[in-house]
């Protein structure tokens, strides 16, 4: 299901990188410690300098077949996270995470209201009725960031010249990565390697 | 003593023998159950320590269980959100007694604490038990029996998840006595929960036991590991230590426990029934052989008691009839018995007390009643009389006439005697010739009258076989008071006025204390005659045999003399037969010939050969050393033997012809001449004597005697000179005390004669001059003339 809805985002992606030709590009390439494609895994770059300030894009959060779906859905601060339940029966998500707690309690379509993530972090989400269903939602104080795809390839484009921190999160990922800096210039293509330890979320309850 | 007895024996053996066999079988089943009673409680310790262990892991996951429903409750998730410290306690402490738990615990990610409900936290401390979240973030939970506040608790630790762990969530469950208890009921062994800190000693801090064990657990305890047998209050337990937690110093464990008493109760039950089981059976057998033993013991005790009567001459009593088996049959035997006893014993009672041969009382009869007229004459002061009579020339009826006419004489005296007393009078036979009577009431008239009768009664000849036997009787009397007042002194004393009779030819006597002087005991007579032999008192006197054919004299018979210091000269007659009686005949028999062949010797030193015959006893004959005594002699007083003869009485040589035959070999091969004496009054056969190795006879002075008178003796004389004569035998005649009677002999032909008539015994020197004298008569004298001159 998570495979259906790639090409919409990189068509985003896309569409802002065809704005500006002269701007930069970063490809990253994540696998695991074991050599194959890491799904999923958040690159963002963080500007050294001033913030370009950007509108934030809504996020979607789909329940489908009892799961959060995508696993990880990255937004930037601000932005409004729509949660349609396309099961037939109810779900009850919430978030104890410090970056934003809320609940949805018991309900079936799409809430009419979005939730806005005002705080940068990871947002854990749960379903109370399923405790198996386990979702994402990084909020990034950043425009600059995308998901890796099966491959395990993920590609920015349309990067104004400048400074970065190159970033990368995987929920899965055991520990913390540390941020390169880079340089980038005009038209310049960095390709960045990412390699992550990965284990399985611990305590999870098996689904039904 | 008591063992003699059957009963008890029965009774004692039974017992004993159940005893022993219960007994064994006691020990071996006691001993089987110990063993099976110690497997089994070892057995059920490892199945109560399975089932509690079973049981803790139950309860933890049950606290598990309750500790992740209240982690994942929404609301205390929501509480756990809000990050306020008051809220969390207080939520902690809501849902912890939902789930009944004494004590929840919160510590975040990394293990620092954010609440507990049961002690206030400082800031920043951390979770007292770190490897619980460890093991929990790798199985998703962990449980432990752990020591908070110095007691135990079973401790659970579970994630708070939201959906991921955002807290760790501690709950637990005090260990106390309740909870023991609970173990208890589903382990059915004795729970108790201790803990110490560095090897020190064991602190209970629950426990199902008693108070008094309780607090004896921990000391007792000790270093004990694995399964032991622990006393607690005065109780062997089983007890296995189970080790929960070691946690740095301090350590956690279970005690599991069960008293033997219990493992042992059902074989302690068991043991019980077999105990009642022995000593009912023992009871019953000590009864069962009671009740047999008594009836086997009480009938024969019973003939016992018939027995003891008969041993005391009681056959009234018979032993009781109606008994069934072996002790009927005995019973029955014994009454066979007890008749047949009575039987026999009157008839030995007649036969002790009876003559067979006449019928008359015999001598312990006669006793038996003088000794009751004694005792009643002693109260009525009456006299009693004994009469002991003998009848004279008996020996002679006997001998002469064969045994069973002597027989009829007897039964004709008994018959006779019988008559002429009254009833009240006992008339009886001793044995032998030997009479007595007892006038139990009478005294010395009517005994002297009943004397004389007894005298004219047997004075008439008694006819046997048409021949009339003359019979005479020599009677001895005494009586009580005068002569004694015992049964054995009268008798003995009419015993010896008897013999004084006989000796006196009187008829009666009546007893006088004189008879007794100058009698003595046979035993005194032995010394007597022993210091005779020894003192010289014995001498030999020579009694000449006259040649008939030459008128000589060459040979002479050897007789002792004793002449005794006291008594006189003491007849052969009185002391040879007593010699023969006690053995002492060999010393007298040796002495003799000694003495007769020194004699014989001297004279022959002296050239006057005079053949010397000596008598021999049977004793002597018996006697295996005589032969070589014989020959020493003959060469110690150089003696010819041609000039010794010995002089055997045929009756002698009857007594043990095989040996007296053997004995006269040997001499008759040393050369000594061999006579028989006394020829005619034994039954021996010519024909026996022929093969004896004998040269000579002596008729029996008794046929000599009475030749002239009686005409069978004269054919018995003359015949056998005759046979003797065929036979190659010199014939002596011996008794000769007239002229016709030597006159008659040397008519038949006999070859020597010996007698009064022709010289009495005579000492040596007599003798010599006896013959010296006979030498110058016979020179100028007729026949006639120098026997007739020889009887002065």
């Amino acid at each position: 299901m998570r495979t259906t809805s790639a090409p919409h985002y990189l068509c985003v992606l896309l569409a802002i990188a065809c704005g500006d030709a002269a701007a930069a590009s970063v490809i990253a390439t994540v696998a695991d410690s074991g050599g194959a494609p890491v799904f999923e895994a958040v690159v963002y770059l963080l500007p050294t300098g001033a913030n370009t300030a950007v509108a934030p894009r809504p996020g979607v959060m789909d329940q489908a077949n009892k799961e959060f779906l995508p696993l990880v859905v990255p937004v930037q601060l601000g932005a409004a996270v729509s949660f349609p339940n396309k099961d037939n029966i109810r779900h009850h998500v919430y978030s104890f995470s410090p970056a934003k707690v809320f609940q949805l309690k018991l309900y079936s379509g799409t809430p009419s209201k979005p939730v806005i993530f005002d705080k940068p972090g990871v947002v854990v989400l749960g379903c109370n009725i399923h405790d198996w269903m386990v979702g994402y939602i990084y909020v990034f104080d950043t425009p600059y960031f995308v998901k890796t795809g099966k491959t395990g390839t993920a590609r920015l484009d349309g990067l104004p010249a400048g400074e970065y921190e190159l970033r990368i999160w995987h929920p899965h990922s055991k520990s913390e990565f540390r941020p390169r800096a880079i340089k980038l210039t005009e038209s310049m293509t960095e390709n960045a390697e990412f390699q992550l330890e990965l284990s399985p979320p611990q305590s999870a309850p098996a689904k039904e | 003593m008591l063992l003699r007895s059957l009963q008890t024996r029965i009774v004692v053996f039974f017992v004993l023998l159940l005893c022993v066999v219960q007994g064994v079988a006691f020990v071996l089943i006691s001993a089987a159950n110990e063993r099976i009673a110690k497997t089994q409680i070892a057995e059920d310790l490892t199945v109560g320590q399975r089932v509690f262990l079973r049981l803790l892991e139950q309860n933890s996951q049950q606290l598990a269980q309750a500790a992740s429903v209240l982690a994942a409750d929404f609301a205390f998730r929501d509480a756990i959100a809000t990050r306020d410290r008051a809220t969390i306690a207080s939520a902690l402490a809501n849902h912890g007694r939902r789930i009944h738990a004494n004590v929840v615990m919160l510590a975040d990610l990394d293990k620092k604490m954010i609440a507990d409900t049961l002690n206030a936290i400082s800031a920043d401390a951390s979770f007292p038990f770190p490897e619980l979240i460890e093991t929990a973030q790798r199985d998703g939970k962990a449980s432990s029996i752990v020591l908070i506040d110095g007691r135990p608790y079973q401790l659970v630790v579970v994630p708070a998840l939201a959906p991921l762990p955002i807290a760790w969530v501690a709950t637990g469950l005090v260990v106390d006595d309740a909870v023991a208890r609970d173990l208890q009921e589903l382990s059915a062994l004795q729970v108790s929960f201790l803990s110490r800190t560095g090897r020190g000693t064991w602190v209970v801090h629950a426990s199902t036991l008693p108070p008094v064990s309780r607090s004896e657990l921990g000391g007792s305890l000790g270093s004990m590991r694995g399964t032991a047998t622990l006393p607690l209050g005065g109780e062997d337990f089983e007890t296995l230590l189970l080790l929960l937690n070691e946690l740095g110093d301090s350590e956690i464990a279970a005690v599991l426990q069960r008293p033997l008493r219990e493992g042992l109760a059902p074989f302690v039950e068991l043991r019980n029934t077999l105990l009642w089981l022995a000593l009912a059976s023992i009871v019953l057998s000590i009864i069962g052989s009671v009740l047999i033993a008594r009836s086997i013991a009480g009938p024969i005790n019973r003939l016992a008691g018939v027995a003891r009567k008969i041993r005391d001459g009681d056959y009234s009593q018979k032993a009781e009839g109606g008994l069934q088996g072996e002790i009927g049959d005995l019973a029955e035997s014994f009454n066979h018995m007890l008749e047949r006893i009575f039987e026999r014993e009157t008839k030995i009672l007649r036969l002790a007390y009876e003559d067979t041969l006449t019928g008359l009382p015999n001598r312990a009869m006669f006793s038996d009643r003088l000794d009751q007229a004694i005792k009643i004459a002693q109260r009525n002061g009456g006299p009693v009389s004994v009469l002991i009579m003998d009848l004279d020339r008996f020996k002679l009826i006997n001998e002469g006439l064969g045994h069973p006419v002597g027989d009829m004489v007897l039964q004709e005296v008994a018959r006779r005697l019988r008559k002429l007393l009254r009833d009240s009078d006992t008339v009886a036979r001793f044995g032998g010739d030997e009479f007595a009577v007892l006038l139990p009431t009478s005294g010395t008239e009517r005994v002297g009258i009943v004397a004389e009768r007894i005298q004219r009664a047997l004075e008439e000849p008694i006819l046997m076989q048409g021949q009339p036997i003359d019979l005479g009787i020599s009677i001895g009397i005494a009586g009580f008071p005068e002569n004694g007042d015992d049964t054995i002194v009268l008798m003995r004393r009419a015993d010896i006025a008897m013999y004084v009779a006989k000796r006196n030819n009187t008829g009666y006597t009546y007893y006088d204390p004189s008879f007794e002087q100058g009698r003595p005991s046979q035993l005194s007579l032995l010394g007597e005659l022993r210091r005779a032999v020894e003192n010289d008192q014995l001498s030999l006197h020579y009694q000449p045999k006259l040649n008939l054919r030459s008128g000589a004299s060459e040979s002479v018979e050897a007789l002792v003399r004793w002449a005794h210091p006291e008594r006189g000269i003491v007849s052969p007659i009185e002391f040879i037969p007593f010699a023969e009686q006690t053995g002492y005949i060999k010393a007298v028999t040796r002495w003799v010939i000694e003495r007769a062949l020194r004699q014989c010797g001297e004279w022959h030193s002296r050239g006057l050969d005079v053949k010397v015959s000596v008598n021999i006893s049977a004793r002597d004959l018996m006697n295996p050393e005589l032969p070589g005594i014989v020959t020493g002699l003959i060469a110690k007083y150089k003696v010819p033997v041609a000039l010794l003869s010995m002089e055997i009485t045929e009756s002698g040589i009857m007594e043990d012809p095989v040996r007296a035959e053997k004995t006269l070999q040997q001499l008759h091969q040393l050369g000594i001449r061999l006579s028989i004496d006394d020829f005619g009054t034994g039954y021996s056969s010519l024909a026996y004597i022929r093969k004896l190795p004998v040269q000579e006879i002596k008729i029996d002075r008794s046929f000599v005697r009475s030749m002239l008178e009686v005409n069978d003796d004269a054919l018995i004389v003359r015949s056998t000179i005759e046979l003797g004569h065929n036979m190659g035998l010199t014939v002596v005649a011996e008794g000769v005390e007239d002229h016709a009677s030597l006159m008659l002999l040397t008519k038949l032909g006999c070859d020597e004669a010996q007698g009064f008539f022709i010289a009495k015994p005579l000492p040596p020197a007599d003798y010599e001059r006896w013959l010296t004298r006979r030498k110058e008569m016979g020179d100028k004298v007729t026949e006639s003339g120098f026997l007739s001159d020889l009887r002065r």
